[in-house]
C-alpha cells in the first residue's frame, strides 16, 4: 500500500509541552485515519508540519510521496485542509471565499462546493461575519472538499457541528475513502471518529503512543451485561462460561462482562429466573485507554 | 473577481483607498483655493521670510521657501509635510497589514494551505501596495493639475507629476519596510510602529541636517532627503534619487520574501 502520509522521526520542539516528538507514522492511500489525543497533545502541530505552515526541528515527512518542505506547493494542490482554529475572511460571503480558493487551486468554478453546501445545509451567499460557528465550520469543510483533493487533512472537523450534520459529514468521509482518497482527521474524542476511521493513533504529550485498527479495538471491546434475578445465583455460577467475567454483585443483580459470542452466557442465564436483562457495548474509549495503559508511554 | 492573492488584496484596499482619495482631493482643493489670497498678500510673504531657519527647513520641499510662486506654495503647504504624511500612513498601514495583519487575524493558515508559495503571497501583496500608491499618486496628480490650472499656479503637469511620483516612491520605500517587518515578525503593531518611528526619524534628520552639523553626514541616509532633494516641482525628478527610494523598496522586498519563507506561521 502506498503511503499518503509518512513521517520519520518528525519533531517540532517548542520547549514546552506543545510540540511533537519523534513521530513515526504511516497512513495508507485511501485510508481514514483518526488522530486522537487530548488538546495540546501535538495533533495540530503535526498537521501544520505536514502543510509546511511550520518547519520541523528534526525529522522529515512525506505527503502523497512528496517532501513536505521541498514540494509543499505541489502537496497543497492535492490536499484539502480544515484548520482546527478556523478563521475565515469575515467580509467575504461563503461563495466569494470559495471562488477565491477555487481560483488559487486552478478550478474553473466552485467545484463540488455547491453540491456539498446542499448536503451540509449551509447558506453560502451570506457574509461570513453573519454566520454561526457551525455554519462557518461548514464553509471550512466546503473549501477543504471542493477540489476533490487526494488527501484531506481535517483538524477537529466536527467541532461546532450539530449531530445531524455530523452524520452527513461521516457520509462524506466514507464516500471520499470509497473513492480511493485519504482522510486524516484529528479529534480529542474516539467515540467521534470510531464510526468513520479505519485506524486510530493516540498522541499524548507530543508522543504517538498507540496505533490500532478500529476493528481490533472493537474485537477487544467488552459488552457489559446486567442481569436482575428473582433469586441470586450461587457464587461462581458463571465462572466457567467462556468469554464471561463476573464483575460485581449488587442486591439481586449481577454485572458481567462479555467478550465474543453471547450464546454461552444466554444458556447459562437460562438456568435461573431472570427478571431483567440489560446490556450495552463498552465505550471504545475505555478499551483504547486500557490498551494505552498496557503499552504505557514509550520511553525515549 | 477574486482570482488571485493580488486581486483579493486590492479588493480589501478598495474602501480605504476611496477615503484616502477623497481626503487627498479635499486637501488639494482647499489649499489650491487659498493660493490666490496668499500669492497676493505681500505681508504673508514677508512673514514667512522672517521664519526661523529651522522652521523654513521643515517647510521646504527642495529649493527655498517661497509662498508667491505656485511651486513654492505647493512645496511648503503640501509636499513638505501633509503629502508625505498621508502617503506614509497609507503605505505603512497597507504594508503592515499585508502579511502580519492576515496572520494576526488567523486567515493566513487557510490561505497558505492553498497551492501558492509564500514568495508569491509576499509579491502579490506587494503588488497591491504598489497599485494603491499609484492610485493615490494619480489622484494627487489629477487634483493638482486641475486645481493648479484653475488657480494659475504655473507649475507644469510634468512637474506636478514628478512631485506625485516622488511621494509614491517615498511611500513605497516605507510601505515595503513595514511589509518586511510584518513578514519577518508576524506582528502588525510592531511593523507599523517600527516603520512609523523610522519615517519620523528620517524626516527629522533630513529637516535638521542643514542646521545641525552633527546630523549632516546622516542626511543622505534619510529616504526623505531623496524625496525632497531633486526639487521635483521646479526641476522634475533625478534618476539617482528615485533609484535610492526604489532600491530601498527592492531590498526590503527581497528580505521580506526570504524572512517569510524561513519562519513558522503562528497559529
Amino acid at each position: 500500500m502506498a503511503a499518503a502520509i509518512r513521517a520519520e522521526r518528525l519533531t517540532k520542539f517548542y520547549g514546552d509541552a506543545r510540540g511533537i516528538l519523534e513521530l513515526n507514522l504511516e497512513v495508507g492511500d485511501g485510508e481514514v485515519f483518526g488522530f486522537l489525543g487530548p488538546n495540546g497533545a501535538g495533533k495540530t502541530t503535526t498537521i501544520r508540519l505536514l502543510l509546511d505552515l511550520i518547519r520541523p526541528s528534526s525529522g522529515r515527512a512525506e505527503v502523497l510521496g512528496l517532501d513536505t518542505r521541498r514540494d509543499s506547493v505541489a502537496i497543497r494542490r492535492r490536499t484539502g485542509y480544515l484548520p482546527g482554529d478556523l478563521r475565515l475572511y469575515e467580509r467575504l460571503t461563503g461563495r466569494e471565499l470559495l471562488e477565491y480558493f477555487g481560483h488559487l487551486r486552478g478550478l474553473d468554478g466552485l467545484g463540488d462546493a455547491p453540491t456539498l453546501a446542499d448536503r451540509l445545509d449551509v447558506e453560502i451567499d451570506r457574509p461570513v461575519q453573519d454566520l454561526s460557528r457551525g455554519n462557518r465550520q461548514k464553509i471550512g469543510l466546503l473549501q477543504a472538499f471542493m477540489h476533490r483533493p487526494d488527501l484531506l487533512i481535517l483538524d477537529e472537523p466536527t467541532s461546532g457541528l450539530d449531530p445531524l450534520i455530523q452524520q452527513a459529514f461521516h457520509g462524506l468521509v466514507r464516500e471520499t475513502s470509497a473513492d480511493g482518497r485519504t482522510v486524516f482527521l484529528s479529534s480529542h474524542n474516539l467515540a467521534e471518529v470510531q464510526h468513520v476511521a479505519d485506524r486510530v493513533g493516540l498522541v499524548k504529550e507530543g508522543k504517538l503512543v498507540l496505533v490500532e485498527t478500529v476493528e481490533t479495538l472493537r474485537a477487544r471491546a467488552l459488552t457489559r451485561v446486567e442481569a436482575t434475578f428473582d433469586a441470586m445465583p450461587p457464587a461462581g455460577a458463571f465462572a466457567g462460561v467462556p468469554g464471561v467475567d463476573e464483575l460485581e454483585r449488587r442486591g439481586n443483580r449481577v454485572i458481567l462482562s462479555l467478550q465474543g459470542s453471547a450464546d454461552p452466557l444466554v444458556k447459562a442465564l437460562s438456568e435461573f429466573t431472570v427478571l431483567a436483562l440489560d446490556s450495552h457495548e463498552a465505550d471504545l474509549e475505555d478499551v483504547f485507554l486500557g490498551l494505552y495503559r498496557e503499552s504505557g508511554p514509550r520511553a525515549d | 473577481m477574486l482570482t488571485s492573492v493580488f486581486a483579493k488584496t486590492v479588493r480589501d484596499l478598495r474602501r480605504g483607498l476611496l477615503w484616502w482619495s477623497l481626503g487627498l482631493a479635499g486637501l488639494v482643493t482647499m489649499l489650491v483655493a487659498v493660493y490666490p489670497t496668499v500669492r497676493d498678500n505681500p505681508d504673508l510673504t514677508k512673514l514667512v521670510e522672517q521664519y526661523p531657519e529651522a522652521l523654513k527647513s521643515f517647510l521646504s520641499f527642495g529649493g527655498g521657501v517661497d509662498y508667491t510662486s505656485g511651486a513654492g506654495y505647493l512645496g511648503s503647504e503640501l509636499f513638505s509635510f501633509m503629502i508625505p504624511l498621508l502617503f506614509l500612513v497609507a503605505a505603512i498601514g497597507a504594508g503592515s497589514r499585508a502579511i502580519a495583519g492576515e496572520e494576526e487575524k488567523g486567515t493566513l493558515d487557510l490561505l497558505l494551505a492553498n497551492p501558492v508559495s509564500r514568495r508569491r503571497v509576499v509579491l502579490e501583496k506587494l503588488g497591491a501596495l504598489v497599485l494603491e500608491l499609484l492610485a493615490l499618486g494619480f489622484v494627487l496628480w489629477i487634483g493638482l493639475v486641475i486645481g493648479g490650472h484653475a488657480a494659475t499656479m504655473k507649475v507644469s503637469a510634468a512637474h506636478l507629476g514628478a512631485g506625485a511620483a516622488a511621494a509614491v516612491l517615498l511611500g513605497l520605500a516605507f510601505g515595503t519596510i513595514a511589509l518586511l517587518v510584518g513578514a519577518a515578525s508576524g506582528k502588525r503593531g510592531l511593523a507599523a510602529g517600527l516603520t512609523a518611528a523610522l519615517a519620523v526619524a528620517a524626516y527629522v534628520v533630513n529637516s535638521l541636517a542643514p542646521l545641525v552639523s552633527g546630523l549632516r553626514p546622516l542626511q543622505e541616509l534619510s529616504p526623505v532627503y531623496h524625496y525632497v532633494v531633486s526639487d521635483p516641482l521646479r526641476r522634475g525628478l533625478e534618476l539617482e534619487h528615485c533609484a535610492v527610494l526604489a532600491g530601498i523598496a527592492l531590498v526590503a522586498a527581497v528580505l521580506a520574501v526570504a524572512a517569510f519563507d524561513r519562519r513558522d506561521i503562528s497559529s
